[in-house]
C-alpha cells in the first residue's frame, strides 16, 4: 500500500524535525512510490540506481520541502530532476522489458496523471520522444533506432540532445 | 543476507539532522534586506539625488527606477519559488516584468537612433560605466542571498535560477543606486543602468549553477 499525500506530508514534516522513526517509515514508502513511478521509463536493472540516487536527493534537499504544500509534487519534482540527470548519462541498458504504467496503478489517479513522467513526453514531438524511449530508456543502439524510426542516425543524435533539453526545462511543469 | 536498500534507508535514517523548511517568506525577507541595505547604502553612504532631497521627482526617474524595482521583485520571488521545487511550478511574471524594464534600452536607442537620425546632438555618456559597476556592486547582497537560498534548496533549473538570480541582484543594485544617479536622459538610463542588470545575469548564468550541489 502507497500512503497519501497528506501521511506522507506529516511524516516528512516530522523528519525535518529529527524524528527516526517518521523519516525511516517516510522512506520506506517513498522507495515504493519511486519504484512505481519510474517504472517502463527507465530500464529495469538501472531503478534501484535510479530509486536510491532519489532517495539520496531528498535526503540531502529535505530543507527544501514546504510543510504547508503537498508532498507529492515536490518528490515528483526530485524525481524528474534525477531521472532526466539519468537519461542524459550515455548507458544500454541489458533488459528492455517494461511493465504496467505509473498512472494507471496509483491510489491518487487525479494527481499522479499531473506529476508523472509519461505527462512531460506529451510537451515533446513525437520524433524526440521515440528517440529517447528507444536508445535512454530501451537501451537500443543510435544505429538501431534509426531503422526503427526510418530517422537518420545523426537526427536521432539531435532528437535525444533536444529532447533531454527540453525535459530539463519541463520539469515543474504539470 | 541483509536487504541492500534496507541498510542504504538505515544509512540515510542514522544521518539525519533536524532542518529548518525553506520559507517563501524567510527567502522574500532575506532579499528584502539585502535590498534594502543597497539603498541604504546609496542613499547614506553615497547620497540622494538632488531633486529627490529637493521633493521634485523626474517622471523618467520615477518610472526607470519603478521599473527595474518591479523587476528586482518579479525575479527574486521566481527564485525564491525555484529554490523549492515542485511540479506545477509556474514562474513567468518574471518575464513580463523583464518585458517591461526592456522597454527602457529600446527606448534608449530609439531616442539615440532618432536624434543621430536627425542630425542632432547624439552623444552617449561615456562616463556612465561608474553606473554600471556601482549597480552591479549594490547588487551583490540580494545576489549572495539569493545564492545561499538556491545553494540550500533544490532548484531543478540551476541555469534558469542563476540567470534570475542575476537579474534580481542587478535590478536591485540598479534601483538603489538611481537614487543617487542624477540623470534623467533616458539614453543614459537604457544603456548604462541596464547594462547593469544584463551583465549581472550574465554572470549568475555561469556562475550560480556551480555552487548549486544536488
Amino acid at each position: 500500500m502507497i500512503a497519501d499525500d497528506a501521511t506522507l506530508a506529516r511524516l516528512m514534516a516530522m523528519a525535518q524535525t529529527g524524528d527516526r522513526e517518521a523519516y525511516a517509515t517516510l522512506l520506506e514508502c517513498c522507495q515504493r512510490w519511486l519504484r512505481r513511478y519510474y517504472t517502463r521509463r527507465i530500464g529495469p536493472c538501472q531503478l534501484d540506481d535510479l530509486v536510491q540516487d532519489t532517495l539520496l536527493s531528498l535526503h540531502r534537499k529535505r530543507a527544501s520541502y514546504d510543510p504547508a504544500r503537498p508532498f507529492l509534487p515536490w518528490l515528483a519534482a526530485i524525481a524528474r530532476y534525477r531521472w532526466v540527470d539519468h537519461l542524459r548519462k550515455v548507458y544500454r541498458a541489458d533488459e528492455t522489458e517494461l511493465d504496467d504504467s505509473f498512472a494507471a496503478q496509483s491510489d491518487e489517479p487525479g494527481i499522479s496523471a499531473r506529476i508523472s513522467l509519461e505527462r512531460l513526453f506529451t510537451h515533446l514531438p513525437v520524433a524526440q520522444v521515440a528517440a529517447i524511449e528507444m536508445v535512454k530508456i530501451e537501451g537500443r543502439s543510435v544505429s538501431e533506432a534509426a531503422q526503427a524510426t526510418g530517422q537518420s542516425e545523426s537526427l536521432i543524435k539531435v532528437n535525444i540532445h533536444r529532447g533531454l533539453k527540453r525535459l530539463a526545462a519541463l520539469i515543474e511543469k504539470d | 543476507m541483509p536487504d541492500p536498500s534496507h541498510a542504504f534507508i538505515d544509512s540515510l535514517v542514522a544521518d539525519l539532522e533536524p532542518v529548518a523548511p525553506l520559507t517563501r517568506s524567510g527567502g522574500l525577507t532575506g532579499a528584502f534586506v539585502a535590498a534594502l541595505a543597497a539603498v541604504g547604502v546609496a542613499a547614506f553612504g553615497i547620497g540622494l539625488r538632488p531633486d529627490i532631497l529637493a521633493g521634485k521627482l523626474d517622471p523618467v526617474f520615477l518610472l526607470s527606477s519603478g521599473l527595474f524595482l518591479l523587476l528586482a521583485c518579479a525575479a527574486t520571488f521566481a527564485v525564491v519559488q525555484m529554490s523549492r521545487p515542485r511540479v506545477g511550478n509556474h514562474q513567468t511574471g518574471w518575464l513580463w516584468a523583464a518585458a517591461m524594464a526592456a522597454l527602457l534600452p529600446a527606448a534608449g536607442l530609439l531616442t539615440w537612433l532618432a536624434a543621430r537620425l536627425g542630425g542632432g546632438h547624439a552623444a552617449v555618456d561615456l562616463a556612465g560605466w561608474k553606473c554600471l559597476v556601482m549597480g552591479i556592486t549594490l547588487g551583490l547582497g540580494v545576489g549572495a542571498i539569493l545564492s545561499v537560498l538556491l545553494r540550500c534548496g533544490a532548484p531543478t533549473s540551476p541555469e534558469r535560477a542563476g540567470l534570475l538570480t542575476g537579474i534580481a541582484a542587478g535590478s536591485a543594485g540598479i534601483f538603489a543606486f538611481s537614487l543617487h544617479c542624477p540623470h534623467n536622459d533616458i539614453v543614459h538610463i537604457g544603456l548604462w543602468h541596464a547594462s547593469a542588470v544584463v551583465v549581472s545575469a550574465v554572470a549568475g548564468r555561469w556562475i550560480i549553477p556551480a555552487l548549486v550541489r544536488w
